[in-house]
């Protein structure tokens, strides 16, 4: 395990370094400046902020010295935000996607395995038939039409729960059950098929055989084995709600890094978009660690590390 | 055990059932805001920071206008009205001002407005090493080219104190909207123990500045969407101001800062095209005219058939500009001047009656008739009988939506002419611009200050806004002889006839000024409003009952 682990370090590490390199590079091959006013700066002034953001050293230099800051867990001053750290940007933005990211992937799973398992044990019945309606609906359904109609008629219409804003969380309703209701979707048809199949297997029918209840088939053993695939549709979910929705963001007006990341892409605001990008990818590459472990807990079938005979 | 778990379930969605009741009830309670001088505005942008010698966006700006006070503030129609200072000399060659300052005006730390102050605030912004990107507006004030060049120290800058009260500025040439600069923020005082105190951090959150106008700033982090305006104890006018709080959110959604405009949440809200559409003409229906112009500059550098004067009056009068406005959605009006209107009144009429004669209006109007007929001349004139241009324009949704308008016009109108459109990011298609790598940019501007000269001054043969590379002696003439004559008469007479030559050369071609439809509660009174510059000013604003 300790030898996995080790070896998986290393590949996130080297992963990352990737991704900022690549990003890096990409990023400088962007037309444009990030100054506002370009065209009314006397050379003079270009030539001082160029300095000051280390803008007028080759790329490959300006690339050591970024790579330098990060390790050093310095990601540089947003052009934008004018004198904003951008750690402290990222920081103070963060926590709003992760938590309505978070919020969101536990309504949708909770609720999408809820749904799935029932489908799948009334199997054809109007139940099963209304469960995959819902979930096609879910999934071809944007969130943002969602959100727009939640706004409108629970918040505005019926006045349950706030229009928009981020603080209370009350607030956090809405947008959760906007972002939420994709995976919910998904899961349940999710769970409904890998279910089913599970429901056809011996060893179930040998636990009815054996006169466990209905309900202990499914808990026990059904729910269990039906799980496991799902896993693996967790990990990139959680990264992607937690990283922010731009769209979702914007509608209930929350204070979040999705809409962060396409601005600094549109003005061209170097150091956050390495900043944001590289938290993305730690994200991701932590997640994807956290996944394949939980795997090998949840199913002892599944070796971590090779052959342990 | 089948009990147990149906007990759970019941009971949790009790709990569940009654925390949502609890939820609602909380969020309906907490709507009120009427009769109390408290309001709720929006701006659609973050701050992006709020030290003065460093920001471009105009959300800052708002906040800096609301917060800081210079000589003078600028009221409706960008009238000027009293701020710190109390009295102004001008010297006969309009090169020296005196300001003499009022001895009450206060920072919100207590300390007393100086012209120490002024000098260091002025002298830190064209400093090259302060990363304004504004400084150039201090052109024409002593030495501030040169300072900004980096040929001279910032200590050189023609601004002095005489004194604790008095500010004596030196000008190198007489500047005719020298008062309405006065009145924008950038032109404001810093207080030097703050800046020195707070250093790399003054202006990146409220609790990191000082402020001396009517309001102060509470709960910006430097990156948050919600924040307060809160009524100035120390401000020297502050009987004047009647608001005690203006509570500030960021709305990206137009739809969303209707709805909760509808539930009272918010005073002000920006409409969408479409809800603009529907709600015209109901109570608090609002049109605020900003003092900017979308136009077509073609760019008469490459060696491609654009420098035609008759093929850019066949394209000017192909552009159905009111078809144009309304597909861009809004408020927009078709133009006909390069100049906004609203902008400045002169005798009694909008500086832009002054510059349209029929010559201008004839050709900013649609008529395909006329355009077929000077197309013609142009593919003659040519050589040729098949002509191609791209458009470059922004990717967002109102540029592209003119563009394809423009496209269908053009191609619709003038067969043989094939028009592509080339959208990209605004960063991008803006370093094309600068590097004049288009032939034609769909682009537009605003005004610094409400002066037609803002508009003007960018098109003169050797200014760096001439992307367009677009060159007329005259027309450089008559806007060098604008800044210098003493007479202002002749000054407007000046600018209009430069004006009424760029539309008859076609040096651009003016489409629409654009214009955002809003919402504003009838009971929020005597808020300013201004197209140029900081837009808006609270300082005397009130909420009847």
């Amino acid at each position: 395990m300790a030898k996995y682990l080790l070896k998986r370090i290393l590949y996130m590490i080297l992963t990352l370094f990737v991704v900022a390199t690549a990003t890096f590079f990409l990023m400088k091959l962007m037309p444009g400046s990030p100054y506002a006013n370009e065209a009314k700066m006397t050379p003079t002034q270009l030539k001082i902020m160029n300095e000051q953001y280390g803008l007028n050293k080759p790329v490959w230099l300006q690339y050591l010295i970024y790579i330098g800051g990060m390790l050093h867990g310095n990601f540089g001053t947003s052009f934008q935000y004018s004198n904003q750290p951008v750690s402290s940007l990222i920081a103070s933005r963060l926590g709003a996607s992760c938590q309505l990211g978070l919020q969101a992937l536990i309504l949708g799973v909770v609720l999408g395995v809820i749904i799935g398992a029932i489908a799948a044990m009334r199997q054809g019945t109007w139940v099963d038939s209304t469960a995959t309606v819902f979930a096609i609906i879910g999934k071809s359904v944007p969130n943002f039409v969602l959100a727009v109609l939640l706004q409108y008629y629970i918040g505005l219409k019926l006045g349950w729960f706030p229009i928009a804003g981020w603080g209370q969380f009350s607030e956090t309703i809405l947008p959760t059950i906007a972002l939420a209701v994709g995976p919910l979707a998904e899961t349940a048809r999710f769970i409904r098929t890998s279910m089913v199949d599970t429901l056809s297997s011996d060893y179930i029918e040998l636990g009815k055989a054996k006169g466990l209840s209905r309900i202990e088939v499914i808990r026990k053993h059904a729910m269990r084995n039906s799980v496991i695939p799902l896993v693996t549709l967790i990990g990139p979910y959680a990264v992607a709600l937690m990283t922010g929705s731009m769209v979702i963001e914007n509608i209930f007006n929350i204070p979040g890094i999705g809409e962060q990341f396409v601005k600094s892409i549109l003005t061209n605001d170097y150091p956050t978009i390495m900043g944001i990008t590289m938290v993305y990818c730690i994200g991701l590459v932590i997640v994807l660690l956290i996944t394949d472990i939980v795997y090998g807990l949840i199913d002892p079938r599944i070796r971590l590390a090779g052959n342990e005979d | 055990m089948k009990l147990n778990w149906k007990r759970w379930l019941a009971a949790g969605l009790a709990v569940g059932a009654c925390a949502l009741a609890l939820t609602a009830c909380s969020s309906g309670s907490s709507s009120s805001t009427s009769a109390k001088q408290t309001i709720s505005w929006m701006e659609t942008s973050e701050i992006e920071g709020m030290d003065q010698s460093v920001v471009t966006d105009s959300t800052s700006f708002n906040q800096l206008n609301n917060t800081m006070e210079g000589f003078y503030r600028l009221g409706k129609n960008s009238k000027i009205e009293p701020g710190i200072a109390t009295k102004t000399t001008v010297s006969k060659d309009g090169k020296t001002w005196i300001f003499t300052l009022r001895k009450n005006a206060k920072w919100s730390n207590g300390d007393p407005v100086t012209a120490k102050d002024f000098v260091y605030s002025w002298r830190r912004t064209v400093n090259p090493k302060t990363n304004s990107q504004y400084s150039y507006l201090f052109s024409g004030i002593k030495n501030a080219d040169a300072i900004i060049a980096g040929k001279k120290s910032a200590n050189t800058l023609g601004i002095q104190a005489e004194g604790n009260y008095k500010v004596k500025v030196t000008l190198d040439k007489r500047i005719p909207y020298f008062k309405l600069l006065m009145g924008f923020p950038l032109f404001a005082p810093e207080n030097e123990k703050a800046v020195k105190k707070f250093g790399k951090k003054y202006g990146t959150a409220s609790k990191y500045m000082v402020y001396d106008g009517p309001f102060v700033q509470k709960g910006w982090t430097g990156t948050n969407l919600t924040w307060k305006l809160v009524k100035n104890k120390n401000y020297w006018d502050k009987k004047a101001v009647k608001l005690q709080t203006i509570n500030y959110s960021v709305q990206k959604t137009p739809s969303t800062d209707y709805n909760l405009y509808q539930a009272g949440k918010l005073d002000a809200a920006i409409l969408s095209a479409q809800a603009a559409k529907s709600l015209k003409g109901q109570s608090g229906y609002t049109v605020l005219q900003t003092s900017s112009t979308q136009y077509l500059e073609i760019n008469q550098a490459k060696n491609n058939g654009l420098k035609n004067l008759n093929l850019r009056k066949a394209i000017s009068m192909a552009i159905d500009r009111k078809g144009l406005a309304s597909a861009v959605g809004g408020a927009n009006k078709p133009a006909t001047t390069l100049s906004a209107p609203g902008m400045t009144i002169v005798n009694g009429k909008d500086y832009t009656d002054l510059v349209q004669n029929s010559q201008t209006k004839a050709l900013c109007t649609y008529n395909p008739t006329k355009a077929k007929a000077y197309f013609k001349k142009a593919l003659k004139e040519l050589g040729k009988s098949k002509l191609s241009y791209t458009i470059l324009c922004y990717d967002d949704d109102a540029s592209k939506k003119a563009a394809e308008s423009i496209q269908s016009n053009l191609e619709e109108n003038l067969k043989g002419l094939t028009v592509n459109i080339s959208s990209m990011p605004k960063k991008s298609a803006l370093s094309r611009g600068v590097a004049g790598n288009f032939e034609i940019f769909l682009t537009g501007w605003q005004a610094d200050f409400n002066d037609p000269i803002s508009f003007l001054d960018m098109n003169t043969t050797n200014n760096s806004y001439n992307w367009q590379k677009w060159s007329n002696k005259q027309y450089d003439k008559l806007v060098a002889a604008s800044k210098t004559t003493s007479s202002s008469s002749q000054r407007w007479n000046d600018l209009a006839k430069a004006e009424q030559i760029i539309i008859e050369q076609q040096g651009v071609t003016p489409l629409y000024h654009a214009a955002s439809a809003w919402m504003i509660r009838p009971s929020v009174k005597n808020v300013v409003f201004n197209g140029a510059g900081a837009n808006y000013d609270f300082k005397t604003a009130y909420v009847t009952k």
